[in-house]
């Protein structure tokens, strides 16, 4: 009798048998089904490369976010873990030893500028760490080693395309140059000087300026006694905006060719109605009738309150790629995804669809034009001879 | 002690070295120096190239210490021309003229810098291992020059140079001594520093940086040893520790700067002292 | 026409310099200050114009706001950090400034955003004139004219007016000067007040000039007005003003040639240590440093 009452009942059995197995699927659904895959990230949130840096965290955020939204990869969410190294190399590497010792981190994604790669890089390879360089443009940051890649055309090879650019397709012969003194600015003017014989470009006058400058005075006035059929300038938006004003207001009207760095909406913003007819040498095509670039835009653009420029682009797509190379590598042991990674063929960047990379890591893509009109960036050609610029193999 | 560990206590080793090797200039002397980073990176460039050339670290080592103290001395030269703000105002363009030359050398590796300088041969251990010895005697000399006759001159030549004159110290040489010694010590940390980073590149020793250097120095506490000591491994720390003032470091660094000498002139020095005074009257 | 371009360029940074460096030259004169954190005082007048401009839609109204504004930021730096610091010796209240400056950059970064600010309808800055072969621009013109305006509005009110008199007695006199009854702590608010608004007047001409403020545009300008204040001779007016057209034509000049070897901000102070080495008193002589 007394056995009687404590015997359960079928019912009651499946109902407390439901019950436990309810609360396992509880306890396991919120545990986490693996620990998160961790991507290192450097950008310069401080110093001189500050406004670039604030672009390449947002966007790298934004892509953290889809892949995460998509599913993950491989089951397991994506995690971001930021450093700012200000651009400079001692915070590179310290910042750098952090993700390694600290955070366990083995793949990585270097969004600043080449002072900051070029030194992170080698301390990257030896601990055996996959980086990829989103837009650090010095060469030295592919050579550190194999488990290095890069996003970006490199200087040289981008001042080579602009030799092919300026003197077939816009068919101009005598050229004044105006260089940036830092490492991206040379880099990128010696490709195009070395290359411009080839295209019969004569050089007429070589000027230099530094970053900080923003009142280039002479510069213009030396360029007007030249009277050259056109201008190369190297440099960023904030000093191009201010020199491509100026060059316009002291009544200079020919053909106006900036570099990649000078891809920005703010350059359109400083330089006004100067800004018109500039051709800007491997500019992002935000013309292109594609879903994410779309996207992108419109989400980036909420979210910083100016439009992306190709820093925000191409370190979206580096953490996009990353996660590519992972996927494909079925799994996050460095060593396969650096393998999974050399093997890229035709991976959708935001900027179109970049054919691969060669032995040294090197992107291979073809150089889009971009001139400005009426205010707005828009499709000018594209350099599409590979071999004109290609980046070296070692 | 992983890799992260050893570059942090590395760095601060550096760290301690300029502070109080500025702090003999500045402190110990009166003379203000806001361009240390100058002699710091005369040290690294000139280690850079004796290693790239020949990789023989006493010969960079010595190189560097030379470099600074060349290049310190003749800045003394000037702290003998003129007066305190204006010698302020002429060790801040000895700095922009270091950087504004180094850039445009390309010798000295431009814009680039100088990179691929040969590794010692100690590892980043062996490495940290010798920026602290030479930070513990860099610390044992400042705090005997403190204690010595040189260090009586060197304040008595600070807090009033007339009288100093009165006493039959010859100011001049001794302002020289202050910089020859302090500027060799920046030298050394700047060999010290090419070591560590293998990779130099001419913005590390802006004027910024001698700021942030001088900042150590003031918070401190402005002729105290260890007081300094104490600023530069705490503020080396204070960015890694906490976030915020990582992203505002500018603003941080200022901000104490300005909070300190209005509000605390002594620095941390100082205010110690006066809390063991205030303690002992209880 | 070449070297006349070169010319009007230098002549236009000159007078943008002279009226940036004379809020120094006063303090300096004044209280034996460096008051290196007028740059901040200058960023925050080319800021303060920008963003005014951009809010009410005329750059008229921009520069009444910045000169509003300014002066009591240069007012309060005196009370705040100066006045309880002028017992110590000259460097602490400059290392003080040098301190104020960084963290007013930094703060211009945080608050403004790293981009910088630029105009947002201006057409004044891209407007030009043709003359003779010779390009000017429209704010070259306003530069060079209100330099002209300030500095005789000066010399007239300190020749003319009652305060401005008494102003100047006290900076070089100051002693005899409060036995006349003139209160020294109200000309140094005033002196402050000036100096302020003559930086923030050339804060916005400089926006004007380049449609772009960022935080580093302080900087970029207080190492040439040390060095033009030195060279002016420390406290005189007119030497700052003969001294930053000097250094303007020497820029526009020398860049050229000398941009080869040497950085353009490293001239400037170049100038300046070669001229303090030779001749601590600058050119008009007017207080040994």
């Amino acid at each position: 009798m007394l056995t009687d009452r404590i015997t359960p009942s079928a019912l009651g059995t499946k109902a407390l048998l439901g019950f436990a197995s309810l609360i396992l699927l509880g306890v396991v659904a919120a545990m986490p089904a693996r620990a998160d895959i961790k991507i290192g990230f450097q950008v310069p949130l401080t110093g001189p490369a500050a406004t670039d840096g604030k672009s390449a965290q947002i966007a790298g955020e934004m892509a953290i976010e889809d892949i995460n939204a998509a599913g993950g990869v491989l089951g397991q969410k994506l995690q971001l873990v930021t450093y700012d190294d200000q651009a400079k190399s001692d915070q590179a590497i310290f910042t750098a030893n952090k993700l390694i010792g600290e955070d366990g981190v083995k793949l990585v994604v270097n969004g600043s500028y080449s002072a900051s790669g070029r030194a992170a890089a080698p301390v990257f390879q030896k601990a055996g760490v996959v980086m990829i360089a989103a837009y650090g443009v010095h060469p030295d940051i592919t050579r550190a080693g194999d488990y290095m890649f890069r996003l970006v055309h490199l200087g040289p090879p981008q001042g080579a395309a602009t030799a092919l650019y300026i003197g077939k397709m816009l068919g101009l012969k005598k050229i004044s140059t105006i260089t940036m003194d830092n490492d991206y600015g040379q880099a990128t003017m010696d490709g195009f000087l070395e290359a411009a014989p080839k295209y019969g470009i004569e050089v007429l006058n070589k000027y230099s300026y530094s970053l900080k400058d923003r009142q280039f005075g002479s510069i213009v006035a030396s360029v007007k006694r030249d009277n050259p059929d056109g201008v190369y300038a190297t440099g960023y938006f904030f000093t191009g905006g201010p020199l491509v004003a100026q060059l316009r207001a002291a009544g200079i009207t020919v053909p106006i060719v900036g570099s990649q760095a000078f891809d920005s909406e703010k350059f359109i913003e400083i330089a006004g109605p100067a800004a018109e007819g500039t051709y800007i040498i491997d500019s992002f095509d935000r013309d292109r009738k594609d879903e994410a670039l779309q996207k992108f835009f419109t989400g980036f653009k909420e979210r910083a309150g100016y439009a992306p420029e190709g820093v925000a682009a191409i370190t979206y797509s580096a953490v996009k790629l990353m996660a590519d190379g992972i996927k494909r590598a079925n799994s996050a042991e460095p060593d396969k995804v650096r393998d999974a990674l050399a093997a890229t063929k035709d991976f959708p960047l935001l900027e179109g669809s970049m054919n691969g990379f060669n032995g040294l890591h090197e992107m291979i893509m073809p150089i889009h034009v971009n001139e400005i009109k009426d205010g707005k960036f828009k499709p000018a050609g594209e350099v599409g001879d590979l071999n004109a610029f290609a980046p070296p193999e070692k | 002690m992983s890799a992260y560990t050893v570059s942090i206590v590395s760095i601060i080793g550096i760290n301690v070295i300029l502070a109080v090797s500025l702090n003999m200039i500045s402190g110990f002397c009166g003379q203000i120096s806001l361009g240390h980073g100058a002699f710091f990176g005369a040290g690294a460039y000139a280690a850079a190239l004796v290693m790239v050339k020949t990789a023989n670290v006493p010969l960079a080592l010595l190189a560097a210490l030379i470099a600074g103290s060349v290049l310190g001395i003749i800045v003394g030269f000037a702290s003998l021309r003129v007066r305190s703000d204006f010698l302020a105002v002429t060790t801040i363009g000895v700095n922009f003229l270091f950087v504004g030359f180094v850039r445009k050398q390309s010798w000295l590796g431009g814009e680039m810098g100088i990179s691929g300088i040969p590794p010692t041969g100690l590892g980043a251990s062996g490495n940290m291992i010798l920026i602290l010895a030479l930070a513990c005697l860099t610390v044992a000399l400042s705090l005997h020059v403190g204690r010595s006759w040189m260090g009586f001159a060197f304040r008595a030549v600070g807090e009033d140079e007339q009288a100093a004159t009165t006493l039959g110290i010859s100011t001049g040489a001794y302002k020289l001594a202050a910089f020859g010694i302090g500027t060799a010590l920046a030298g050394l940390a700047g060999g010290l520093y090419a070591f560590f980073t293998q990779f130099i590149t001419v913005d590390a020793f802006d004027f910024i940086f001698s700021v942030m250097l001088m900042a150590m120095v003031v918070i401190g506490g402005i002729g105290s040893t260890w007081g300094v000591v104490a600023a530069a491994i705490g503020l080396t720390l204070l960015p890694e520790a906490i976030r915020f003032v990582n992203d505002y470091r500018l603003l941080v660094f200022g901000g104490m700067l300005v909070l300190v000498i209005r509000l605390a002139p002594g620095g941390l020095a100082s205010l110690i002292r006066n809390v063991f005074v205030r303690v002992k009257q209880a | 026409m070449y070297y006349i371009d070169l010319a009007v360029t230098g002549v236009s940074f000159g007078c943008m310099y002279a009226m940036m460096s004379v809020g120094l030259t006063l303090v300096y004169g004044l209280l034996r200050i460096l008051h290196v954190a007028h740059a901040a005082v200058f960023a925050l007048g080319a800021y303060a114009t920008v963003l005014a401009a951009n809010a009410t839609g005329s750059i008229a109204l921009g520069f009444v706001a910045a000169l509003t504004v300014t002066p009591l930021f240069g007012m309060a730096i005196y009370r705040l950090l100066y006045e309880p610091l002028l017992s110590y010796r000259p460097d602490v209240p400059m290392i003080a400034s040098v301190g104020l400056l960084v963290l007013m950059q930094d703060a211009f970064r945080i608050v403004f955003g790293e981009q910088g600010v630029t105009f947002r309808r201006n057409a004044f800055s891209f407007t030009t004139f043709d003359v003779a072969g010779v390009t000017i621009s429209a704010v070259q013109i306003a530069i060079v004219v209100t330099a002209a305006i300030v500095f005789l509005g000066l010399h007239l009110f300190t020749t003319r007016t009652r305060i401005g008199v008494g102003w100047r007695a006290t900076v070089s006199k100051p002693r005899i000067a409060a036995s006349f009854g003139i209160d020294p702590i109200k000309v140094r608010y005033l002196n402050f007040a000036i100096g302020s608004a003559l930086a923030a007047v050339a804060g916005g001409l400089v926006a004007l000039l380049n449609n772009l403020v960022d935080p580093a545009i302080g900087f970029v300008v207080s190492y040439k007005a040390l060095a033009i204040i030195v060279l002016g001779g420390l406290g005189s007016v007119r030497g700052t003003l003969l001294a930053s057209l000097v250094l303007g034509l020497v820029e526009a000049y020398g860049t050229i040639f000398i941009g080869a070897w040497l950085d353009r901000d490293a001239i400037a102070f170049l100038a300046l240590i070669i001229l303090l080495m030779i001749r601590p008193q600058g050119f008009t002589g007017a207080r040994a440093a």
